[in-house]
């Protein structure tokens, strides 16, 4: 098991609510996977510093959780292939 | 042909090496807003005088972060 921080920029036109709960099930991967999910983190709205998708806002989530690293690599891919995704990143915060 | 004064730059401490930071978070903007020009370029070693270590870590927090578009590429903004 190892320690990640993924960070996620969603739709900003998706509805405020919905977000908590589509994350919620992105995460199920990582619960189902023997992962457990440490902290979720929502941004909120933020202003891009440059287009996506020409989209000039995007919906931050900061989510840092403990899983095998394949389990992770299948979460990521399944939220590249989401429409609602804009971008991802995954990062291990001690490794140097 | 008089010759200019001659003047010791003063050595300058890494701001982390002083405050012992062991990792650079590419999440902290204001932080490292301060590393990159206005034309968002990220200034140099030479002109932040940090260490070559923390110079990496800075450059790498950077780049992760205009990856994520918190900090730009570039901005025209003059």
């Amino acid at each position: 098991m190892r320690k990640y921080e993924l960070m996620v920029i969603l739709d900003p036109d998706l509805d405020e609510r919905t977000i908590a709960p589509s994350l919620d099930q992105f995460l199920t991967v990582v619960r189902s996977g023997g992962g457990t999910v440490d902290k979720v983190d929502l941004w909120g709205k933020r202003r891009l510093q440059y287009e996506i998708k020409k989209k000039a806002d995007g919906f931050y989530a900061v989510i840092e959780l403990a899983a095998e690293p394949a389990v992770v690599k299948e979460l990521d891919r399944q939220l590249n292939l989401n429409e609602a995704v804009l971008r991802t990143k995954v990062i291990r915060p001690e490794k140097r | 042909m008089a010759k200019p004064p001659l003047r010791k730059p003063k050595k300058k401490v890494c701001m982390f090496c002083k405050e012992k930071v062991s990792y650079v978070d590419y999440k902290d903007t204001s932080l490292l807003r301060r590393f990159i020009s206005d034309r968002g370029k990220i200034r140099a070693r030479r002109v932040t005088g940090n260490c070559t270590q923390h110079q990496r870590d800075i450059a790498t927090a950077v780049k992760n972060s205009r990856e994520m578009a918190l900090l730009p590429y570039t901005s025209t903004a003059r």
